[in-house]
């Protein structure tokens, strides 16, 4: 069975100079659980970027279902971005609107510049976003101003938006890191759920080795923008987080 | 002290040169003139002589003690390398001092002429008569301030649109995926710039030519300068966003526009409101002084009883410009507070 995402020799050196990623070669089966480990600034987000194409490389070669994405713009652009849902640290929603109206902000690609700022979502996407509202259980919150909610409600939120897109992958950047244990362990539930249930693969960077014990089918680690490991999340010792997290680290 | 920029040295020379000949002019041609009462001639050849000798002099002791006045300006020391600390010392003291002097003779300042009695009475007569204001003319005032306000008003409504539009393609962090966008980002602002450095009251005189005089001209020439300051104001609000949400929404594909829509625009919503009652405000402080140029509304009546030295009726104006001009910087302060 061929790779979903097939990053082949993908290297990526920003404008300042720093050299985020070195060469990357990584296949990625649909449905797995990937999880990233490394320290910040060892190329974890640059990396995630590259396959939905928010940042292009400047070496390499990025294979999403078989088809070459590296350079894609305009319409295939947003195709390709709108067919990956994504989450964030700092959950980015649009705190001034409405629950209801971020999730529905994740059909914008499949609409036109005017419908969507005329606002004209149809009653489907409504239904839709209700609906996967209540997936993540704050559905009573929907007409609420999204920066009203706690942190790990908004990162549902996010969640929902995600699934909005209807994605094939979900990519999510350190989704718990601002978020309190048992918050964090909901969150990861979530994902884990969509993984299990529509076989969407997952993508998410992790900085805890329970977590990533816990939820990640398969684990590689970066260290100053290298593939380090790939592996079972069994094959991660105490030995190896040390080699990727420094001698300081602690198991967490 | 590490963080004063240490001044090159061909910009020290060519501010040194310059200098010394700003120095011979104000003491070639206003300094000595006054202190010998004599009446300068027209600028001629001579002064260009004496310019051009003060500059070589300024240029040469620069080089000679390798030092310069400029770095003294600029830093309030000296470098360490300078051999005629002494000499370029005097010379600061020299320009700042002829400087003062010169700009005493300029404006003509007569402390005989501020407390002469003449002008004592003159004054004293002008404060009874602002402060015995002829309220007969009240509905004319009125009616004046009204125009005035909306001239304001109307400005500033048609300004918005064109200033909210122009914002985005003025923002640097909008504008940065092409050489090409950088281009049109640095032309926009540099002509965003020289707009607004000309004062409304040029841009009144400019339009009651074109369109005539009254309020129709002080409309167009408060839009044009309203346009170019909110734009500035909205793009520099653009350019504090966070860009998480931005992020956000380019990953569930939309397209450029809607992300300024979705997520740049209602980080800037409250600010941008903020900013246009505000300019609102300005305007109409703006819309009564350019009334003086040929603008229309209370400006216009104002000149015209201070030309016919009506100034009981000039003192009604004043009590209504200060009423108005207090209550809605008052109210504008006010909407801006909860807009926060």
């Amino acid at each position: 069975m061929s790779a979903q995402i097939q990053l082949q020799n993908v290297s990526h050196t920003y404008q300042n100079g720093f050299k985020a990623l070195h060469s990357i070669n990584l296949d990625i089966a649909a449905g797995e659980f990937l999880v990233v480990i490394g320290l910040s600034g060892s190329g974890k987000s640059t990396l995630m970027r590259t396959v939905n194409r928010l940042i292009q490389p400047n070496e390499g070669r990025i294979l999403f279902e078989g088809r070459d994405v590296t350079s894609v713009r305009g319409d295939e652009l947003r195709k390709h971005r709108a067919s990956i849902g994504m989450i964030f640290q700092h959950f980015n929603l649009i705190g001034r609107h409405s629950v209801v109206d971020n999730v529905l902000y994740g059909a914008l690609g499949g609409m036109s510049t005017t419908s969507a700022i005329l606002g004209r979502f149809t009653t489907e996407q409504r239904d839709l976003a209700m609906s996967l509202l209540g997936r993540v259980g704050i559905a009573d919150k929907a007409a609420n101003r999204a920066d009203a909610l706690s942190g790990g409600q908004q990162q549902r939120v996010a969640i929902a938006r995600a699934l909005m897109q209807q994605p094939r992958l979900v990519l999510a950047d350190e989704p718990v890191a601002s978020l309190d244990p048992a918050t964090a362990h909901s969150v990861m539930d979530h994902l884990e759920a969509i993984n299990k249930e529509f076989g969407t693969t997952v993508i998410c960077n992790l900085h805890f080795l329970s977590l990533v014990r816990r939820y990640a089918t398969r684990v590689v680690a970066l260290r100053a923008g290298e593939l380090v490991f790939d592996g079972k999340p069994t094959d991660i010792t105490e030995e190896w987080f040390r080699t990727i997290y420094g001698t300081e680290a602690e198991m967490m | 002290m590490s963080s004063i920029k240490i001044p090159n040295r061909f910009v020290t020379v060519l501010f040194d040169t310059l200098l010394g000949g700003y120095l011979a002019a104000i003491l070639w041609r206003v300094i000595i003139p006054a202190i010998t009462n004599s009446v300068a001639a027209p600028f001629g050849s001579t002064d260009w002589i004496v310019l051009c000798l003060g500059a070589l002099c300024l240029a040469v002791l620069n080089i000679s003690v390798n030092g310069s006045v400029a770095y003294l300006f600029l830093t309030g020391t000296l470098p360490a390398h300078n051999t005629g600390k002494a000499v370029t010392r005097h010379v600061g003291w020299l320009a700042l001092t002829s400087s003062i002097l010169a700009g005493w003779i300029i404006t003509d300042i007569s402390p005989l002429e501020f407390f002469s009695g003449e002008g004592l009475q003159g004054a004293g007569r002008i404060f009874k008569a602002l402060g015995t204001p002829n309220f007969d003319i009240i509905g004319e005032a009125l009616s004046a301030m009204i125009v005035t306000i909306f001239t304001a008003f109307m400005a500033t409504i048609v300004a918005v649109p064109v200033s909210f539009v122009l914002a985005f393609p003025s923002s640097r962090n909008v504008m940065n995926r092409s050489n090409v966008e950088r281009g049109i980002y640095s032309v926009l602002r540099a002509i965003l710039n020289i707009v607004r450095s000309l004062e409304p009251i040029i841009w009144a005189i400019i339009f009651s030519v074109w369109v005539g005089i009254g309020p129709f001209a002080g409309m167009l020439a408060l839009v044009v300068h309203t346009i170019a300051s909110l734009t500035k104001q909205y793009s520099e609000q653009i350019e504090a966003i966070t860009d998480g949400p931005v992020e956000a929404i380019e990953a569930t594909g939309a397209t450029r526009l809607q992300v300024l829509w979705f997520a740049v625009v209602p980080q800037c919503v409250n600010p941008f409101l903020a900013f246009t009652i505000y300019r609102w405000d300005i305007n109409v402080r703006m819309a009564t002084i350019i009334g003086f140029v040929g603008g229309g509304g209370i400006g216009t009546l104002l000149t015209q009883y201070q030309g016919l030295s009506k100034f009981n009726e000039v003192g009604t104006l004043v009590i209504i410009i200060t009423l108005v001009v207090w209550l809605l910087d008052a109210a504008s302060a006010r909407v801006r507070e909860v807009l926060k």
